[in-house]
């Protein structure tokens, strides 16, 4: 669909019925994310869309400033395309800190914020691995407990090229915004969020250390935290399931 | 044919262990590793073989930029180009190059070569790499996803510093600069620039686009070298360029002796050096997320440095023998080193040959010799080659009478130590 003033062209997964919930993806973009949307989506109008610079919107990456307000003005534009008000935003990653500053900027948008494993915050003591110093064969590997799912969950099914290119671009989309130190300033602005918020981390995730959780929590007012203990930092492409329900679980809560 | 001395000013002590030891070269390769005291020595040294080859004759003395590495030691190479400018009279100064998106403002690029060209009489060829990943996003923290944008604004900037005569607003979308106005100029109007690239088609359009020199600088020896630059010349020909081998530059470690025996027992381990430990590139500082378009991933192109990591210590396990006859090194008695010469040259089509005649941990007066060798016994029988075509990517200096002669530098003695000053009073 044609989104916003400058006629972007956003390619986005819709599944289920239910409260609308827009789901922002990680650095991997959307493909290996199939079991946890089907997952969410049998409670929720689950609307995932391609960021500018992931998937198919590859060459949209030049159009997007980096920094919070391109990306946030964005997010807005598609909800007001498909018409939706206010929905459940649920980040994972780099989608986690545009799902942050969208609660921070446009509060009227977003019912309620779920942080899986975000990136934005700089904690000189837990600093993480660097997501882009990797192996260029394989340079997501890093984000999976176990290497073999990136082999299970980005590449098998595939044409080896393609998915490889499309593993290489969108690690380029994420560090358009995140390159060379992923703090985007947000935690500036995290005090503005007003949503019921629920942060999430992995036990084994390697790029955003375990200290990141509380000090997420610590920073949005009211926030819950919660630990998927046996997944890297790809948490909901590993564990589905456990992810869906904490999501569910959260929500449910609100009413 | 023209023959530019080039050293890369790699790190010659970089103890026997240190692939075991140190997972990388560049980048966070231990500091500690690094005495300043003796690079005093090293530095000097290697300014000194660079003088001695104008004194042989090479058409061209190169220089390059690297940061935080023990491959190569100048993180300024407009630094070694000044003191080129002063103590040498008649050779090129290949500044092969200056990372244009590291410089913030890019004019920066455009004053130091004014400067350099003006104090030189004209001599500067002025390189524009893009710069490697290593370089460019990891030690200096140049965002990957806008790296080759930044570049090529920078590269516009530079270009209409140098020409646009008037004062002039640059409102780009990396650079914004209310009044350019560049003092000094260049002499030469421009400078000839040549662009080092290690495997991007774009470099290739770009080359073509500007008429600019392509100079094919990786370490996987002339073999695959023929084949990207067979690459390089179908692309040109496609866009309709005209062939003349001076549009091209190829870089070689090459090394000189009586016979091709003592060649290997003069320069074999500090080959080894250079290949096994000058490029022992921690993988994933070689080649960052965006770093490479999707054109050139798809054509299987891997960087220059990119290629080294698994490439290149595939070199460090070959025997000597494999590695002149793959094409890694070219050494030998001056008949071997000619003729594997004549073969890089019409093979890969290039007139401008970039001579590494110093590699790895070679000690200065190993160097001078297979320098010396090189010059005396291998350049004659090579340098007609091409002679029929027109270099245009070489200096137009000023006439040799016009040009300002420094002054003779003669060192004062270091006065003796003399008796201790006697105490006043004392007995």
């Amino acid at each position: 669909m044609l989104v916003g003033t400058q006629g972007m062209q956003v390619h986005y997964y819709r599944a289920g019925s239910g409260e609308p919930l827009l789901y922002l993806h990680p650095m991997l973009g959307l493909h290996g994310c199939d079991a946890a949307l089907t997952e969410l989506s049998r409670h929720y109008d689950v609307i995932a869309p391609y960021a500018p610079g992931w998937g198919p919107a590859k060459d949209d990456l030049p159009r997007i400033d980096p920094g919070p307000l391109d990306i946030t003005l964005h997010q807005c534009d598609v909800l007001d395309a498909l018409g939706i008000a206010r929905a459940h935003v649920v980040g994972s990653s780099i989608g986690a800190w545009m799902a942050a500053e969208l609660a921070a900027i446009a509060p009227t948008r977003v019912r309620s914020l779920v942080l899986v494993n975000p990136l934005g915050l700089w904690l000189e003591e837990a600093q993480g691995e660097d997501p882009f110093a990797q192996h260029p064969g394989y340079p997501s590997r890093i984000q999976f407990s176990d290497k073999r799912m990136r082999e299970e969950l980005l590449i098998n099914g595939r044409d080896k090229m393609d998915a490889h290119v499309e593993e290489l671009l969108n690690l380029r989309a994420a560090a358009k915004f995140l390159w060379p130190i992923p703090d985007t300033g947000v935690k500036r602005r995290l005090s503005r969020i007003k949503a019921p918020t629920l942060v999430v981390t992995s036990g084994l995730d390697r790029i955003v250390p375990a200290a990141h959780g509380p000090a997420w929590q610590s920073a949005i007012k009211g926030a819950g935290l919660k630990i998927i203990a046996e997944a890297g930092h790809a948490a909901e492409l590993e564990q589905p399931q456990a992810f869906a329900n904490l999501v569910h679980s959260f929500v449910r809560e609100l009413h | 044919m023209k023959f530019h001395w080039f050293n890369l000013m790699p790190w010659p002590y970089l103890p026997d262990d240190f692939t075991e030891k140190h997972r990388s070269v560049w980048v966070d390769v231990d500091s500690r590793l690094f005495d300043p005291v003796k690079a005093n020595r090293v530095y000097n040294d290697y300014l000194d073989l660079l003088e001695f080859a104008e004194d042989l004759g090479y058409d061209g003395l190169g220089i390059n930029e690297h940061h935080q590495n023990a491959y190569g030691l100048m993180p300024s190479p407009q630094l070694m180009a000044a003191t080129l400018a002063r103590r040498t009279r008649e050779a090129s100064i290949l500044l092969l190059g200056q990372s244009l998106a590291l410089y913030d403002p890019p004019t920066r690029v455009a004053e130091e070569m004014a400067m350099i060209d003006c104090m030189s009489g004209g001599r500067l060829i002025s390189g524009f790499p893009v710069g490697s990943s290593m370089d460019d996003n990891y030690a200096c923290g140049v965002n990957p996803a806008t790296l080759r944008e930044k570049y090529l604004e920078a590269h516009d900037l530079v270009r209409r510093a140098w020409s646009d005569p008037d004062v002039f607003a640059w409102n780009g979308k990396h650079y914004k600069l209310r009044y350019v106005n560049l003092w000094p100029r260049p002499i030469q109007n421009p400078p000839p620039i040549w662009i080092p690239g290690g495997g991007s088609v774009e470099t290739w359009d770009f080359c073509a686009q500007h008429h600019y020199n392509y100079s094919y600088l990786s370490f996987s020896g002339y073999l695959r070298g023929a084949q990207l630059m067979e690459g390089f010349w179908r692309r040109m020909e496609e866009l309709g360029c005209e062939f003349n081998p001076y549009q091209a530059a190829f870089a070689q470690q090459i090394c000189v002796a009586e016979t091709d025996a003592e060649a290997q027992r003069l320069y074999e381990k500090h080959a080894r050096y250079f290949f096994s430990r000058c490029l022992h590139i921690h993988p994933g500082f070689a080649d960052a997320p965006g770093y490479r378009t999707e054109p050139t991933i798809r054509a299987g192109l891997v960087t220059q440095m990119a290629g080294q990591s698994s490439a290149m210590n595939q070199a460090a396990s070959l025997s000597w023998q494999e590695m002149i006859d793959k094409g890694y090194i070219i050494a030998g008695s001056p008949d071997s080193v000619a003729e594997q010469m004549e073969r890089v040259a019409r093979t890969l089509k290039v007139g401008h040959l970039v001579c590494l005649l110093h590699f790895g941990d070679m000690p200065n007066e190993v160097c001078r010799y297979s320098t010396e060798m090189f010059a005396k016994h291998v350049m004659p029988k090579v340098r007609p080659i091409w002679n029929e075509y027109e270099d245009h990517w070489s200096p137009k200096p000023m006439p040799r009478e016009d040009r300002a002669v420094p002054r003779a530098v003669t060192m004062p003695d270091v006065p003796p130590v003399g008796p201790p000053a006697r105490i006043a009073g004392a007995r």
